[in-house]
């Protein structure tokens, strides 16, 4: 790095291959190509990210390094763009991948990247705290600052889709993987049983925090599966749980009235496995809905460690829940919409596909 | 009588071509003058005293408003694509509102009472004349929809139709309004709270349940049973708001929920789930959820029952004949339209499903009652 003509070189390599076309991959390819997991395959795979994952990762450097009303100059941000000139300097420089030897040391080195790159989501969040102090907090906001927010989705999107191709060709390697599970997909997930266990998760948090928490009541078939990514919706779950359970608790706190329990729906239908989560906890008045979307109005709740090893914090905290939420449900062909009822309540509605064929979104 | 002799005026005018070219130009003069919108609030406060002098403002306001209004629709009908503009129903719609934009154009300046009664009797004799320019718009647009489908013609132009379609039901509800509440500000002896068409303790509850009841009774009448329907909310709640348009829009949302669970549940020994109607007040919106558990609509093909035409209906009714009572599910039209009058009022209706179990629709009326209309 303190050589200037080096630097130059990396430079130019990044620009090139940041202009590079991306290949996207559907759910279903990567169950199909999963299914059996042989050396051959293997090496094919690594073969085929040790192309991609440049190009994806120095697609998102020169991102960083563009980034409007001076966003790219906060420390925060530069120390995430260099994680990504590093990250793209290890994959860049390994040497072919011809044999399984090779291929287990190429899947060792990106197991690192990913864990270089664990603390990207807060450290982003804090570039975009020092930016909007700089700016003079939100009612000093420029026009146009809206672009900071369709950076973020993409630049998220993105980030959920090279930690999916990462995980899923290490978790290949897996030697005695559970019936049915290819990688990180569980083709007979039952989304009752992963809303449960978020439920369980999120009743937690909630009882931590107040002393107790709503009831939350699951309907649907017990006996459905299909396949998906179990975390991915977990975190989904989760983060919607979260906010309606905080809703109904804050409402109904210092009342003699029973809070109502929260309802989740699960519906299996012929293109998609629809999930609603139902909360009757105030809603939120029609002008405020568009903002749970946006990461520029959101708080952090505690400044984050960069260096250090945030425990239990996902990739959806500090306020970033409900956006990062709908990119996770847009990553395989989903989406997430949430209505409100001002004075009732709210309705989130996550729609998952079935279909599987969608491929990644790639910008 | 008057009608033959209109008919002859109208033959007489349309004959005389010097006449037909100078209405013409004040028709595209006119056309594209900047309308002027009204919100419910004002509406409201300016009918609060129905004195003979504000009625007088009025009528002279809309004397000036109203032919903008007709000219505008009037060009717009003129140049449709795809031929539109010269099938036989949309020239009738046409002719309609250019009679309308002369009679009132041409209508002598209001002075005193006298003028502003014989206007207001006026106004409403054109408002009865576009009484059906939905149904007949419908049979035109389904015409030139029939005719893509012959020549296997790409629907995407259906677009600009339906954007068309939009603002042209939008300025209908707004002439409608306007016309409407003039006229009904004339009413001697208004209910307490009324102030024309506006029922300033309008109680949701109450509508909800008067539309669920006459959704319930064609269903009846249409499949010999109906589900049951459940209404919460508060029930001495009330705001400001247009009875009729709140009527129509959750009859339309209850009519097609009480459809689709009728359809999924009758050939079954199931018990049949309610259809549930929640009402909340909030500050900004007072919102109206109607939900069903009817089976739901996938999701590639939700977009589509917001497009006019689109319907699950086996057989569209006929549209010459008279329609003795609306059918449980004809042209398609009721939600867009419902949406239409959602939003007139700076409201919105959103639908989503979840396919495999049941739709929510969700009506928000604005309370602030500031919006003012919109004027495409």
């Amino acid at each position: 790095m303190a050589s200037e003509p080096v630097a130059r070189a990396v430079a130019e390599e990044v620009a090139r291959w940041g202009a590079m076309r991306q290949t996207g991959v559907s759910l279903r390819y990567m169950m199909e190509f999963g299914a059996r997991p042989t050396e051959r395959t293997l090496l094919l795979a690594a073969q085929f990210l040790h192309k991609e994952l440049p190009i994806r990762i120095a697609r998102r450097a020169l991102d960083l390094e563009s980034l409007p009303f001076g966003l790219s100059t906060k420390p925060a941000i530069l120390k995430v763009r260099d994680w990504y000139v590093e990250s793209f300097r290890d994959i860049r420089s390994f040497p072919e991948v011809r044999n399984q030897e090779d291929e287990l040391a190429f899947t060792q080195m990106i197991k690192m990247i990913r864990v270089r790159h664990t603390n990207v989501v807060p450290a982003i969040a804090l570039g975009v705290q020092q930016l909007k102090k700089d700016l003079g907090g939100p009612k000093a906001f420029p026009p146009g600052i809206d672009e900071i927010h369709q950076f973020l989705d993409r630049f998220y999107m993105s980030r959920i889709g090279i930690r999916m191709l990462i995980g899923q060709h290490v978790a290949l390697h897996d030697p005695d993987p559970e019936p049915g599970v290819i990688g990180l997909i569980n083709t007979k997930m039952s989304p009752m049983t992963v809303a449960r266990i978020a439920s369980e998760d999120a009743r937690a948090i909630c009882m931590r925090e107040y002393g107790s928490a709503p009831d939350v009541d699951i309907y649907g078939d017990p006996d459905f599966t299909f396949p998906y990514v179990p975390p991915h919706l977990h975190l989904m779950i989760f983060e919607l749980l979260k906010n309606s359970l905080r809703a109904v608790q804050e409402r109904y706190m210092n009342s003699d009235k029973h809070a109502p329990p929260v309802r989740i729906i699960v519906a299996d239908g012929a293109e998609d496995v629809t999930i609603k989560i139902s909360d009757e906890g105030g809603g939120i008045p029609r002008s405020g809905l568009s903002r749970i979307f946006t990461y520029l109005y959101s708080t952090a709740e505690n400044p984050p460690d960069l260096d250090g090893h945030n425990e239990g914090v996902t990739m959806a905290g500090y306020g970033y829940g409900i956006p990062i939420s709908r990119l996770y449900a847009r990553y395989f062909g989903g989406d997430l919409q949430i209505i409100s009822m001002e004075g009732y309540g709210t309705d989130a509605y996550l729609h998952l596909s079935r279909l599987g064929d969608s491929e990644e979104p790639l910008s | 009588m008057a009608a033959v002799t209109g008919e002859w005026r109208r033959a007489a005018m349309m004959a005389s071509e010097p006449m037909a070219r100078a209405v013409a130009e004040e028709v595209a003069r006119w056309g594209s003058m900047k309308q002027t919108g009204v919100s419910l609030r004002y509406m409201m406060e300016f009918g609060l005293r129905p004195t003979p002098r504000n009625l007088l403002l009025s009528a002279q306001f809309l004397h000036r408003e109203l032919p903008i209004r007709f000219a505008r629709r009037a060009l717009e009908l003129q140049s449709l694509p795809f031929g539109l503009s010269s099938n036989p129903a949309i020239l009738k719609v046409r002719d309609w509102y250019l009679e309308s934009f002369r009679d009132i154009r041409y209508f002598p300046e209001v002075r005193n009472r006298d003028d502003e009664l014989a206007f207001t009797q006026m106004i409403n004799s054109v408002k009865v004349r576009h009484n059906n320019v939905v149904p007949t718009m419908a049979s035109g647009v389904q015409q030139l929809k029939k005719q893509m489908c012959r020549k296997r013609k790409v629907p995407s132009g259906f677009d600009e139709i339906h954007e068309f379609l939009d603002r042209f039901y939008l300025s209908r509800i707004g002439i409608r309004m306007l016309i409407g509440q003039h006229v009904a500000l004339h009413d001697p002896e208004p209910e307490p709270g009324v102030i024309g068409l506006i029922n300033t303790r309008l109680s949701p509850i109450q509508v909800a349940q008067a539309a669920s009841e006459d959704a319930r009774a064609i269903c009846l009448r249409e499949y010999g049973s109906a589900p049951d329907i459940n209404i919460y909310g508060d029930p001495n709640f009330t705001f400001p708001y247009v009875t009729q348009h709140l009527h129509l829009m959750l009859f339309e949302l209850v009519k097609n929920s009480l459809r689709a669970v009728q359809e999924r549940y009758m050939n079954s020994d199931k018990d049949i789930p309610p259809v549930r109607i929640i009402v909340a007040d909030g500050e900004e919106d007072v919102t109206i959820k109607v939900s069903d558990e009817g089976g739901g609509i996938p999701r590639s093909g939700l977009p589509k029952i917001f497009t006019y035409l689109y319907s699950t209906a086996e057989y569209p009714p006929e549209l010459d004949v008279p329609n003795e009572g609306a059918p449980m599910a004809g042209y398609g039209f009721g939600l867009p339209i419902s949406r239409l009058y959602a939003r007139y009022f700076g409201g919105d209706l959103q639908v989503i499903s979840m396919e495999g179990y049941g739709t929510d629709a969700y009506l928000h009326l604005s309370r602030l009652g500031d919006s003012e209309e919109p004027l495409p």
